[in-house]
């Protein structure tokens, strides 16, 4: 198998600039694959190089490859709360943050100001970059193999009976005769493309995205009618693209970057683009002139008319003009690459017909004289309701079905990315008949996003905040890797040995500084000597510990090691860790026996098949009702299902006892059957000793 | 018993499914097979509840589970050594764990985990049912480190895990809720419909706002356009709201008493009378009455309902100093009983008054100071025993003295023989009661749950901490607000992270 993927890499490496399309028809060939992954965004590349990753054969079938890893909308990474999920998929050895880092042009933390554990890693992306570091990636990944084509249908069969679920997917049948491709784990990602349709002005037309042909209408056939899921529609929007040269900047605010980027990865030291090459954001805002063009629009606008449910917090310009009349809505101008002739005005996506949207544009003074690249257009797709899912995003209703991205009703790069990367393990994970695992919403961002995916369903497309995430002072964008790297590693099977090494390494460092830091224990006279001026309480008597006088506000970590630098001055490259750390410990330390509780109770699962009307307990029928609904999977996921009391809690308690006290995952592998022990350390070193191998060849 | 369930009842309706785990272990005393289904929570905090019904009982028992059992065990009942034998009773002085101060004799239980209610370690204490007892337990367990009072659910859910329950048995407990009196009914009533519901949800509602501010604030503050004023307002809300937590908590335990009963003492000299008073009130022969001085010598108890408000009446050994060590022990009871009443009827004979009725004043005044050496006038009444025996122009000219001699508490003059003055007596007496315990039905709604008032503490510490990282760390200073939040949420129900959102998007335009 390794020889086979190793033959296969070296061939890639030789026809990959030359001609991708060549050697996608050459793997084609093989018709049966471990994990096979349909659509090539976000939540696609994640899933097949997490899917590969975890030692399965894996085939990602993209409609083209050179727009694998495409940006479709902002060309930005990260922000508040979307840092952390980046953050956490490079923490998972996924491939965002080390492209971000790559493709980045511009980086800024925001909320530096408000706290480390709301600090938002962000950066403006190099577009063409940012594709080809991707392409090149997935491209030269062992066990990974890329093709082109459309997916028609999936491949169906009886289900499996000992597992819940009524269909089982058996693998796909591709469009114009390209025939069947067999695989048992299927990763749907196909983001907008599931009847999507295309807004501008009046005119509908049909497609996921401007300029690449619709796709999937034997796909969403498939899934409504004869698998029955049930499916929403969502809709979402885009600015039009602008000429640069057309564009005043001097009528603008000038935005600069940090000048310290710091990169999204925690492999990378530093930015691949030097600090003093970042390019600069600029900031205008709306004219009344604009919110007079919006409503002289309202009735060219076919898109806004609709029903159907479209994000509040990335409103287009029409709904935020009607939404909040007579303000000023600020809009971004930003770069689109180094090189390119292009700008992004954030915050005016439209869906207007053309000529309207360069009226409206050229509202503002910086745009008076601005010409539009690619009009703004609007997309209404289908999704599916998530709580249909597993936590392991695979579907409850047919074995061997796994979604992720947009698909699941959300927003956003990063959003998509993490679904698709946790997809993809458990997809692999399912092949080499592995137990499945999900992630719990004390340890990581990723699991608040599933948690709620899977358990509360969306209205809206979900996009990621901080403050989703009820432990969000343990789970900072500085310790992704700390709480995730150790178990991707050693549980999960997704990240590979040198990263692992590597957050030992750091791990062991923190923890040994810490100790450090507490083995210093001083009056508060004695610090006020050695550190000079600084606030500390006069009445404390007692002694206080270096970690304790970390937690000051004046007082970094640098200062004490040049205090004390025999003690601490070999941890002076986790400084700023390890100020954040000595500050939150406190605080995490409280909220550990709630994080604890609610962990206890994402271990227990919740039958699939209870029919919650006639339960013989006392429970009212709205709250029966409200869990047929949302049939949570586990009693933690119960317990935040909006109407459901304490009481109820205690009554599902009961069923959890008969069932046994067992996880969703623990119980798949009961009906499964374990995988022997030696796999996990194993593939992962084997996969490294063939990497080094390919280095050297 | 019988009350006690009522009162307890009552108690299930204000806040039926919080309550859920007082009611438990008094159900589910017997022993269940022993099956267990999951791992024992030892990384769990400790947790304590009044196991009994809270109310008149004669013995109260408190519950503690948890890996901090021992300790609490240890310090309480101040066992250096050795612990009791597994399962147990073992009598020990119950001390306060700071101050070492006494707070009742009492049977302690150790039950080391599983064999266990909970499957935990567990400790029980069988303590004195009178509410100044009760508390003074349940503030000391409060002070150990790493206990906390339990949540709605707890206790069961602990045992759930430990697959210690079968939860058929809980159901038939929807039968035990009623109310008792009246004045309690009124008052369940009330909250049901939401008056204490009310205020707190509207407290609730504010804080929630001003999260949902501060989050709109550090999720969308970048690159939108959420004006620094938003924090400033907040500031304000809470300092408001904290304020206001902070009255309501220092309202004086009315709602409290309401629930669990006033404390209605009544003391004097011997043979004035005070077990005929008590016979009288309690309508039976609950203590034994003779013509000889020290014939009651313990504190005697029992649950009444006075004009629909419950009380807890107790007579005690008549005041005297005396060698009889058993009388000794009664009169330092009674002086125990008389520091920790809501009210006390200070009771005299007639036969003390003196010669010249203008002297009365002065001699009720030193009665006082001897019954109740830290006297406040609101928590006394003064009767006047033995009518029958004063001549009726006597009556009239006492009444007349004490009229000129306002500082004194307001006095009847009955007689227990013939009933005479009872109804002005009873009259004067509920009176008094419906101001200790507030009329439900009137002015704001008060504290009637000590968990609440524990909540409600926490959430007030929970907004300092909201000040305390202001301007240094804005993520920790939400967690105030949101922990703050979390504790009313523990009383009015929860508050999940989409309310939060749906907040923010409603009232600004984020445009990212």
């Amino acid at each position: 198998m390794f020889d086979m993927s190793l033959a296969r890499r070296l061939l890639v490496r030789q026809h990959f600039l030359s001609d991708c399309f060549v050697r996608a028809a050459s793997n084609a060939a093989r018709l049966k694959y471990d994990v096979v992954v349909v659509g090539g965004g976000h939540a696609g590349t994640e899933a097949a190089a997490a899917a590969a990753r975890t030692g399965a054969e894996t085939l990602l079938i993209t409609q083209k490859i050179q727009t694998i890893g495409a940006l479709s909308c902002n060309p930005s990474l990260g922000g508040v709360g979307k840092g952390q999920l980046v953050r956490e998929v490079d923490a998972l050895d996924g491939l965002m943050g080390r492209a971000g880092d790559r493709a980045g042009i511009h980086f800024s933390i925001l909320n530096r100001s408000k706290g480390p554990a709301v600090w938002g890693p962000r950066a403006q992306i190099d577009r063409g970059c940012y594709r080809e570091f991707i392409q090149s990636e997935l491209l030269n990944m062992p066990r990974l193999t890329v093709i082109e084509g459309s997916v028609e249908d999936l491949l169906l069969s009886a289900a499996d009976p000992e597992q819940p679920g009524k269909h089982k997917v058996t693998g796909v049948r591709m469009a114009n005769g390209g025939g069947e491709i067999l695989s048992g784990s299927i990763i749907l990602t196909t983001g907008t493309f599931l009847s999507g349709s295309l807004f501008m002005g009046q005119t509908t037309s049909p497609g996921g995205r401007m300029g690449d042909p619709p796709s999937c209408a034997g796909l969403s056939h498939c899934l409504r009618e004869v698998l029955g899921l049930k499916v929403g529609r969502l809709r979402t929007g885009t600015p039009p693209r602008l000429v640069k040269d057309t564009v005043d900047f001097s009528l603008t605010e000038l935005h600069l970057p940090d000048s310290k980027p710091v990169p999204f990865s925690f492999v990378n030291k530093h930015t691949q683009c030097k600090p003093e090459e970042q390019l600069p954001c600029h900031l205008t805002y709306t004219t009344p002139g604009v919110d007079k063009v919006v409503r002289e629009s309202l009735n060219v606008n076919s898109h806004i008319h609709q029903d159907t449910r479209g994000p509040r917090y990335c409103p287009s310009i029409e709904s935020r003009v009607l939404r909040f009349p007579g303000r000023q809505h600020q809009v971004w101008l930003e770069p689109e690459g180094l090189t390119s002739d292009l700008v992004y005005p954030q915050g005016l996506s439209m869906t207007m017909p053309p000529e309207l949207q360069l009226r409206l544009l050229r509202e503002i003074p910086a745009l008076r004289r601005v010409e539009i690249r690619m009009a703004g257009y609007g997309v209404q797709y289908d999704f599916v309701c998530p709580t249909q899912l597993f936590p392991w995003l695979q579907m409850k209703n047919v074995q061997g079905l796994f979604l992720a991205g947009q698909i699941n009703g959300t927003t956003g790069y990063e959003e998509a990315a993490a679904q698709g990367l946790w997809a993809g393990v458990n997809a692999g994970r399912i092949a080499l008949s592995l137990p499945p695992m999900s992630l719990s919403r004390t340890e990581s961002y990723i699991g608040v996003l599933i948690d709620d995916l899977v358990g509360r369903g969306v209205t809206e497309p979900y996009r990621m905040f901080t403050s989703r995430a009820e432990f969000r002072t343990a789970l900072r964008p500085d310790n992704a890797d700390l709480r995730l790297t150790p178990r991707g590693f050693e549980e999960v099977g997704c990240v590979s040995w040198q990263r692992y090494q590597e957050a030992v390494r750091v791990s062991r460092g923190l923890g040994e500084a810490l100790s450090a830091l507490q083995s210093i224990t001083l009056s508060s006279f004695q610090w006020r000597e050695k550190l000079g001026h600084f606030s500390i309480s006069e009445t404390k008597s007692t002694l206080i510990s270096g970690k304790e006088v970390l937690q000051y506000k004046d007082v970094s970590f640098d200062l004490l090691a040049s205090a004390f630098p025999d003690i601490l001055s070999p941890y002076l490259e986790f400084s700023e860790r390890l100020k954040i750390e000595a500050v939150y410990q406190p605080h995490c330390e409280k909220q550990r026996q709630e994080m604890e509780r609610m962990r206890k109770e994402e271990s227990l699962a919740l039958p699939q098949d209870i029919d919650y009307f006639s339960l013989p307990v006392s429970l009212s029928d709205e709250v029966r009702e409200i869990l047929d609904r949302a049939r949570p999977s586990t009693l933690g996921a119960a317990t935040r299902l909006p109407g459901i009391t304490p009481a109820a809690i205690i009554h599902l308690l009961r069923f959890v006892t008969k069932v046994g006290v067992t996880t969703g995952e623990a119980a798949y592998m009961q009906v499964r059957g374990p995988k022997p022990d030696c796999w996990r350390g194993a593939s992962v070193h084997e996969r490294d000793r063939e990497k080094a191998t390919v280095v050297q060849s | 018993m019988f009350f006690v369930t009522g009162w307890r009842s009552a108690l299930l309706i204000n806040v039926t499914r919080l309550q859920v785990d007082y009611m438990f272990p008094v159900v589910f005393r017997k022993p269940f097979p022993f099956r267990r289904l999951c791992k024992s929570a030892s990384s769990e905090d400790t947790i304590f509840a009044l196991s009994s019904g809270q109310g008149r009982c004669g013995v109260a028992v408190v519950r503690v589970s948890g890996p901090a059992s021992v300790d609490a065990l240890r310090s309480m009942a101040g066992l250096t050594r050795r612990l009791p034998a597994p399962r147990t009773a073992l009598l020990r002085r119950l001390l306060h764990p700071h101050s070492k101060e006494l707070l009742d004799r009492g049977l302690v239980l150790w039950f080391p985990g599983p064999h266990s209610f909970t499957g935990e370690d567990s400790v029980e204490f069988h303590i004195h049912g009178g509410p100044a007892v009760i508390n003074g337990i349940l503030q000391a367990l409060g002070s150990l480190p790493r206990l906390r009072p339990a949540e709605a659910g707890e206790f069961t859910r602990r045992a759930f895990h430990a697959g210690k329950l079968d939860l058929t048995e809980v159901e038939g407990m929807g039968d035990l809720i009623h109310a008792e009196t009246e004045a309690q009914r009124r008052q369940a009533l009330r909250q049901m419909a939401g008056d204490l519901g009310q205020l707190y949800n509207d407290w609730s509602l504010q804080l929630k706002q001003s999260l949902a501010h501060v989050e709109a604030f550090i999720d969308f503050s970048e690159g939108d356009l959420i004006e620094d004023g938003v924090l400033y307002e907040v500031d304000v809300a809470v300092s408001q709201l904290r304020v206001e937590v902070e009255k309501h908590l220092s309202d004086e335990r009315k709602g409290e008493r309401l629930r669990s009963g006033v404390q209605v003492v009544i003391a004097g000299s011997t043979n004035v009378g005070k077990s005929s008073l008590f016979n009288i009130l309690c309508q039976r022969p609950a203590a034994i009455v003779s013509p000889v001085a020290g014939t009651t010598r313990d504190v005697v108890e029992t649950p009444l309902d006075i004009g629909g408000f419950p009380v807890l009446l107790s007579d005690t050994a008549g005041l005297r100093d005396t060698c009889d060590c058993v009388e000794r022990e009664g009169v330092h009871r009674a002086r125990q009983t008389v520091e920790q009443a809501d009210l006390t009827l200070v009771v005299i004979d007639t036969a003390q008054l003196p010669q010249d009725l203008l002297m009365v004043p002065g001699l009720l005044s030193r009665y006082l100071k001897m019954v109740l050496p830290n006297r406040k006038d609101e928590q006394c009444l003064l009767v006047l025993n033995k009518r029958d025996l004063l001549p009726k122009s006597h009556i009239a000219v006492i009444q007349r003295v004490l009229q000129q001699n306002p500082g004194l508490p307001p006095l009847s003059i009955l007689s227990c023989h013939n009933k005479e003055g009872l109804e002005d007596f009873l009259t004067l007496l509920q009176d008094r009661i419906k101001t200790l315990c507030g009329d439900p039905l009137a002015s704001s709604p008060s504290l009637t749950q000590t968990r609440h008032r524990t909540h409600l503490q926490k959430c007030v510490d929970a907004l300092a901490q909201y000040y305390q990282y202001r301007d240094t760390d804005l993520a920790l200073a939400a967690e105030g607000l949101r922990s703050g939040l979390t504790s009313l949420g523990r009383i009015t129900g929860k508050v999940g992270a989409e309310e939060i959102l749906d907040v923010i998007f409603r009232d600004f335009c984020i445009g990212k």
